[in-house]
């Protein structure tokens, strides 16, 4: 039942009466309904409903509140839910049903932030045939817009939308031609919720924490490497008020893989700021992973909660209860001290100094090896020399090798990802791709080996601070004692799929690929 | 995909009003329904004041040269389609008899909309032929209207035989329709009936004038009277249907 929508541009108040009359003395349209009405939209931060091409819009006619969550296109009705308490913010608070499911899918842990406030007057017609059977419904829309903090929008013209009705074209063709050609109406190409949000000066879609570098070979490896970590630094600074305000897990998550990367970066793509930079800004910037692990643990723990609970037998379920009341106090407490830390003078003067470094001139001294050099000699320079390393470190461990050689893969494992994924738009994007998968296979094995083995020590240590604080029932000593169980049994397995899993990222086709595009191509000798 | 056919060898005891209510109230609750109008009499297309084909692609839809989807019409309400009558339906069992598979031929042409649609209903003409014979074997289950007299006993006995000779095994599912609660034999039928058939349904569609009314409103009841004792008892009907097609 998809539906093509179209949409005329109606500017000016008096189009609106004139655009009717004129239809009505040329088709057969009969009033449906009109209404006023206030809309909300809503998003994630980083606008994974807009991206999926749906929206949640509250709607309010001064007695009922409903949520509907509308495709953009219209190619389908709206889900709805009649909102009786207070707005849903996760997806788990919405009731059970199938727009809570869909949610939970696009959201995953995402708070909703209302984006754009949209009031206006809408009329509806439809235009029948002769059997008075509607051929095409007509929207007429004006509205004005605010944002979530009150502040009215730029101003926003009217428009029309034709949604036309399935097996009657002709219909749609006839309108369309009319507005377009008699009424000289300017379709409007942008959609309504990108307009809206436009008028109050937001893109949808213009935060994501993936990397999408655009870079050229020929660049400056300086430029390249402040590009990455001005972007970066960007991505640090946009998620620090929701971080602190803990609206959701995620902005401390982006955050802290930020971070990563900024330190990878810095240490990884070498040769290109002063050793003194380098060197003053890394502990600076581990300080920083430092100062957000607790309270992303606590997160990580609370969001797999329904998880390790549904590893245990049904009846062990309640025993956990503790547990998650435990993991939820402690993560407030963290987040306490997380959020002072980030408040601080020694935050703030860090981000400062980093972006006022970033944005100074670039130096043009000698004594930097690679400043000046291509940044496609040194990415594949940097990249092929990890690539071996990894390839060393893994082939040389066995079924006997200690679990930190596996941990110290997987570092290495990382810094290459993330070299590769700073780069990729240097290398063909097939390559690319097939190289990340393969290491992302590895990586998530590596990284269920150690993240299990640091879970059950970790649930150990809460059983111990349990007791530390007080009365806790033996069975919920019991129950996270079977966590530990489960989790450290996980681990073993992990560690036996480790071999398939490396042999498979090392075999020969990977190597050759990543000799075709990161190794250096030997000059010929002259004879 | 659930494909729901309304059905009785017998004319008159009330298909059609049921495919057209059910289908509005399937869509209402958000299925995407598809009602496709078999009877080349065209009274459910009439009811949602869509035009007929008067000359269509019937032959060329069974060759397999044009597909169902190109000629769905939206009706009025949303998530509701409609599949028009065509006047050709009068020769179907003409040219389905022409093709290899004649039994299976209306099956093959839903096929395709199962990603599109949730729920067919399947509005028939009275009479057992091969175009019957198709819709037995495409249908989820049949629903089967029955007007509580012996004759229609009968009749539900005749069909419960012949699919059994035809090996086609279908849910069936009767209710009672143009129930008359003034009349003696309606209520010693339905008592008899449901004791004996488990199958029966156990809601019960009222004569009522509301229902004829649907001819003069061109609308399913729901629309416009489903508040009254008629519009419920369709509603009761839907929900009972839904519990055995679950
Ligand atoms: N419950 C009812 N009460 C009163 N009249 C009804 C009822 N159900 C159907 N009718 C009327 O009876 C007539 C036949 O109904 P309908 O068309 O639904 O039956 P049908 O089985 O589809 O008939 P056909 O076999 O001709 O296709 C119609 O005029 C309809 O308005
Ligand atoms: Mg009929």
């Amino acid at each position: 039942m998809s539906i093509h929508v179209s949409e005329f541009r109606l500017s000016g108040a008096h189009a609106l009466a004139g655009v009717i009359s004129a239809l009505k003395s040329e088709f057969r349209l009969e009033d449906e309904s009109e209404s006023n009405s206030t809309h909300v939209y809503f998003d994630s931060f980083d606008w994974r409903l807009y991206r999926a091409g749906v929206s949640i819009r509250k709607d309010d006619d001064g007695e009922n509140q409903r949520l509907e969550l509308c495709r953009l296109d219209e190619s389908r009705s709206p889900d709805t839910l009649e909102l009786d308490g207070a707005m849903p913010l996760f997806a788990w608070d919405f009731p059970a049903g199938s727009l809570r499911d869909q949610l939970s899918e696009l959201l995953e842990m995402r708070v909703l932030l209302p984006q754009v406030e949209v009031n206006g007057l809408n009329r509806r017609f439809r235009v029948v045939d002769s059997e008075k059977k509607t051929t095409l419904r007509l929207v007429l829309e004006q509205y004005n817009t605010r944002s979530p903090e009150g502040v009215d929008g730029r101003p926003v013209d009217g428009r029309i939308r034709l949604i036309p009705v399935r097996g009657y074209e002709k219909a749609l063709h006839k309108v369309e031609a009319f507005l377009a050609g008699e009424l000289e109406l300017e379709p409007v190409e942008m959609g309504a919720l990108e307009e809206a949000l436009a008028s109050i000066g937001k893109v949808p879609g213009n935060y994501s924490s993936k990397l999408n570098f655009k870079f050229k070979p020929e660049m400056r490896s300086e430029t390249v490497a402040r590009q990455i970590h001005l972007h970066l630094l960007g991505i640090v600074e946009s998620n620090i008020s929701g971080t602190v305000e803990d609206l959701d897990s995620e902005y401390l998550h982006d955050l802290r893989v930020a971070i990563r990367r900024t330190r990878s970066a810095l240490t990884q793509v070498k040769g290109v700021f002063p050793e003194d930079v380098v060197e003053g800004f890394k502990p600076r910037l581990a300080w920083v992973g430092q100062i957000t692990g607790p309270t992303r643990d606590m997160h990580v723990y609370l969001l797999d909660f329904d998880k390790y609970r549904d590893s245990l037998p049904e009846r062990f379920h309640a025993d956990l209860d503790p547990l998650r009341r435990f993991l939820q106090v402690h993560q407030l407490e963290a987040h306490q001290d997380m959020a002072r830390q980030m408040e601080s003078e020694a935050f703030q003067q860090l981000r400062q100094d980093w972006r006022s470094y970033l944005e100074s001139p670039e130096s043009r001294s000698q004594a930097l090896a690679y400043a000046g050099r291509p940044i496609s000699e040194l990415a594949g320079k940097r990249i092929y020399k990890i690539y071996n390393r990894v390839l060393e470190e893994g082939l040389a461990i066995n079924d006997d090798s200690h679990p930190e050689a596996l941990h110290e893969l997987r570092k290495n494992c990382k810094k290459l990802r993330y070299l590769i994924e700073f780069f990729s738009s240097l290398y063909p994007e097939k390559d690319v791709k097939a190289l990340i998968r393969a290491l992302k296979s590895l990586l998530d094995n590596l990284g269920s080996f150690q993240d299990l083995e640091v879970q059950a020590l970790k649930l150990r240590e809460f059983a111990h601070q349990m007791v530390a604080e007080g009365e806790v029932p033996a069975d919920t000593l019991l129950a996270m004692g079977m966590l530990v169980d489960g989790l450290l049994r996980r681990q073993v397995d992990a560690r036996e799929v480790f071999a398939a899993r490396f042999s498979a990222f090392a075999q020969k086709e990977n190597r050759a690929v990543f000799k075709r595009l990161f190794a250096r191509q030997k000059a010929k000798r002259n004879p | 995909m659930r494909i729901i056919a309304v059905y009785n060898i017998k004319g008159g005891v009330g298909k059609t009003a049921t495919a057209v209510n059910l289908a509005y109230l399937s869509a209402r609750e958000g299925y995407r329904t598809l009602i496709w109008d078999l009877d080349p009499q065209a009274a459910a297309t009439y009811y949602f004041r869509i035009k007929p084909k008067v000359r269509g692609g019937g032959r060329k839809l069974i060759k397999g040269k044009r597909e169902l989807d190109g000629l769905i019409k939206g009706t009025d309400y949303h998530n509701l389609d409609l599949l028009p009558a065509e006047f050709s339906y009068r020769n179907m069992d003409l040219m389905l008899g022409e093709q290899k598979k004649p039994a299976k031929q209306l099956l093959k042409l839903l096929r395709p909309l199962s990603e599109e649609f949730d729920r067919v209903f399947l509005d028939c003409p009275p009479n057992i032929s091969l175009v019957s014979e198709n819709i037995f074997r495409a249908a989820d289950a049949l629903l089967i209207p029955t007007i509580p007299t012996t004759l229609s006993l009968r009749t539900y006995h005749q069909l419960l035989d012949f699919l059994k000779g035809h090996r086609v095994s279908v849910d069936l599912i009767p209710f009672f329709s143009m129930v008359d609660r003034r009349k003696r034999m309606h209520l010693d039928i339905i008592k008899e009936m449901s004791e004996a058939r488990p199958e029966m349904l156990p809601v019960n569609i009222p004569y009522a004038s509301d229902v004829e009314k649907m001819g003069i409103h061109r609308a399913p009841i729901g629309d416009f009277a489903s508040r009254t004792p008629a519009g419920q008892a369709y509603e009761q009907l839907w929900a009972e249907l839904k519990g055995r097609l679950a």
